[in-house]
């Protein structure tokens, strides 16, 4: 039994070195370079055959621990039941550590400006990965077009702020309206889709918004891409170095030295506290009726209908709020760059918001701080090796998917229970 | 005579050059539980989708009466049949939310009446205390169905982890607590087994005898409908072959032909 299962292993992980080979032959082996002013191939098998005996070895070792019926070799059931134990036993406290974590990180000592650029990066893919959060995980909307949300907030943000000059506080919530305007209006159109069907309509809603950016010259300027978008102030006092005569900024005010760094602090705490409130409003929303209905037209849409619960107010809301959130954090993005242009909404930033959610485990809203601070900052990590990004990226993705394949927490708790409950599995 | 629940009046359904309903009549009344047979095919759940608003039909009228209206059902499009009406049903192949809770379940069922006191979410964002009040009043009536069908200790877990046969009586307590007038039941005796069947019966009695709500039921079950049903309607290709009461039924002749054939 156990000669024959290897024997059939080991024929399986040679066809996927076959396979690799095949597909990493001539992707990874042939480079071209330029020789004397002409292309020539300069093959690298050495890589090659790294890669294809990496994949074989795997597939082999995955195939001895983890597709092995036989559950005494079986390491994955273990794995995933001690972290989703250790959540559910210490969920608050880790939760509360993170947050007292993430409000003294910028005064730690190691704290440096690369380090917050990247703390606010996660926050803002944090707070994305909430916002979708409500549309994949609670409604199961599949939106692959999440990033034109995103992009419409922080045109509109932008456009307020550099035309009427108004403040961030003002244009922020008429970033978000404008996004979730745009949710319902991407909303009613695929009311009657769902699953594939509904993930290629929003993957093209994506690319309309951000084409649409692209051309509409007169009010986005194209591809120059916006500038001049007003930075953040501290309720009116402005982060400057050489303030006007007679004007207030945030160093005189305070008596502080001028640093750069303030305002950076100044940022990420903004961020802090907008991803913060996404994370309770959602926490919060699933537990009322409106947040029931998401997460029945999920499980059911039919067995919905004839229950009496719109169908259509329901998805429409979803994708609403779910927009408004992409919105607040696209103005926070227009503010943070002070330029903006189309490029910033590409689909890969859609795809990773996606990834982010979906490797978090759907609907859970650690699994997307989780997959966050994994997904970002294995780029992170990389930015050194910069041709194998997307190769670490896409090993990380293979590892999740065969370790956890419903997501990192993948579990689910009611959102109101009859009984008082014991948390003891 | 008491006036009836439901009168379905010429009822036609075309599917392209298919006839499934044929000019059917039939009525219920509120105090009885009223029987749709007939064999594979013959257009009992097309009935129900008709009622239920999943299907516009082709012609005819289903009128509701309640009190001091009577509601046109066709004007009624899907969710609305549940909602406005209060035409509740369940279905062939259970449809549960399985990865939701036992309560949720019945919790979503209550969905339109907390979503008004919730303030359209508003107010509940903010735990507004009559949207506290009237949720504990939607959790006691969970409660209660609970209780009946003796499912309360389990009411956290997820309903799809529930045996098939209290995933059945689940979906007929998460019908009935949309408060409906009519209860429409798609064969709720498949694939249970004769105790669960009887219990079943009887959860079905009290929910017309005691809660006083009209049950419409297709059932294959012969021993669930012979037993609990007090009027039949036999249906064959579309059309109504025989109606009357459960014994009347047993011995008709056009009935019997239906089922077995005739004899040449």
């Amino acid at each position: 039994m156990r000669k024959i299962f290897l024997v059939s292993s080991i024929k399986d992980s040679l066809f996927t070195g076959l396979i690799a080979l095949a597909l990493f032959g001539p992707i990874v082996g042939l480079r071209t370079v330029a020789k004397n002013e002409v292309l020539v191939v300069s093959p690298k098998w050495l890589i090659v055959l790294v890669i294809v005996i990496v994949c074989a070895l795997g597939r082999f070792l995955t195939n001895l621990y983890i597709y092995n019926r036989d559950q005494k070799y079986g390491i994955q059931s273990t794995i995933g039941k001690s972290i989703t134990n250790f959540l559910d036993t210490k969920g608050t406290q880790i939760a509360l550590s993170a947050i007292i974590f993430s409000v003294i990180f910028p005064f730690l000592p190691f704290t440096d400006r690369y380090l917050m650029d990247i703390a606010i990066m996660m926050l803002t893919y944090i707070m994305l990965g909430w916002g979708l959060n409500i549309v994949i995980g609670l409604a199961g909307l599949l939106d692959l077009g999440y990033v034109a949300f995103y992009a419409v907030g922080a045109y509109s943000y932008a456009l307020f702020a550099i035309h009427f000059g108004w403040s961030f506080w003002i244009c922020l919530p008429i970033a978000g309206i404008f996004a979730a305007m745009f949710g319902v209006l991407l909303g009613f159109p695929v009311l009657r889709l769902r699953g594939d069907y509904l993930a290629i309509v929003t993957l093209a809603f994506g690319e309309m918004i951000r084409i649409l950016l692209l051309n509409w010259y007169q009010l986005t300027k194209g591809p120059d891409g916006l500038t001049g978008i007003p930075r953040p102030s501290f309720f009116g006092l402005p982060f400057k170095s050489f303030p006007d005569e007679g004007e207030q900024t945030f160093h005189t005010f305070f008596g502080l030295e001028y640093s750069p760094m303030q305002r950076i602090i100044f940022l990420y705490y903004l961020i802090l506290v907008l991803a913060l409130i996404t994370n309770l409003f959602t926490i919060k929303i699933r537990r009322l009726p409106i947040g029931r209905a998401w997460e029945a037209l999920r499980e059911d849409e039919i067995a919905c209908k004839s229950l009496g619960v719109n169908p259509r107010n329901t998805k429409l809301t979803a994708f609403a709020i779910g927009a408004m959130f992409g919105g607040f954090a696209g103005s926070f993005f227009a503010t943070r760059q002070a330029f903006i242009s189309p490029e910033s909404f590409t689909f890969i930033e859609s795809a990773i918001i996606v990834a982010i959610v979906v490797l978090g485990g759907m609907g859970s809203q650690t699994g997307v701080v989780l997959a966050t601070v994994f997904l970002i900052g294995l780029i992170e990590v990389f930015r050194d090796f910069e041709s194998y990004r997307m190769i670490a990226f896409g090993g990380a993705m293979v590892l999740i998917m065969i370790f956890r394949p419903r997501g990192i927490l993948a579990t689910r708790k009611p959102t109101i229970t009859l009984h008082k409950k014991e948390v003891t599995k | 005579m008491t006036q009836k629940l439901l009168d379905v009046e010429n009822l036609t359904m075309r599917f392209g050059g298919l006839l499934a309903i044929d000019d059917l009549s039939f009525s219920a009344s509120k105090d009885q539980i009223t029987s749709i047979i007939g064999p594979n095919g013959a257009g009992k759940t097309t009935v129900f989708n008709c009622l239920t608003g999943f299907y516009k039909a082709t012609a005819g009228s289903m009128f509701l009466n309640k009190e001091n209206e009577r509601l046109n059902l066709k004007k009624f499009s899907d969710f609305k049949v549940a909602q406005k009406a209060g035409v509740a049903r369940t279905f062939q192949n259970i449809r549960l939310f399985p990865q939701m809770s036992v309560l949720e379940n019945l919790m979503v069922a209550q969905h339109n009446k907390l979503m008004n006191a919730s303030g359209f979410t508003i107010l509940g964002l903010f735990n507004a205390p009559s949207f506290v009040k009237k949720e504990k009043e939607a959790v006691e009536i969970s409660k209660y169905w609970l209780d009946i069908i003796g499912l309360t200790h389990r009411a956290d877990d997820d309903a799809g982890d529930l045996p098939y046969g209290d995933q059945r009586k689940l979906e007929i307590v998460r019908a009935m607590c949309i408060n409906p007038h009519l209860l429409c039941l798609d064969e709720p005796a498949a694939g249970l087994n004769a105790k669960e069947s009887a219990e079943l019966n009887k959860l079905l009695l009290f929910i017309n005898k005691e809660k006083k709500t009209g049950i419409l039921l297709i059932e294959h079950d012969m021993s669930v409908v012979m037993e609990i049903s007090d009027h039949v309607v036999v249906l064959n290709y579309g059309k109504k072959i025989f109606q009357g009461s459960a014994k009347e039924t047993k011995n008709s002749p056009a009935v019997i032909e239906a089922y077995l054939g005739t004899e040449e």
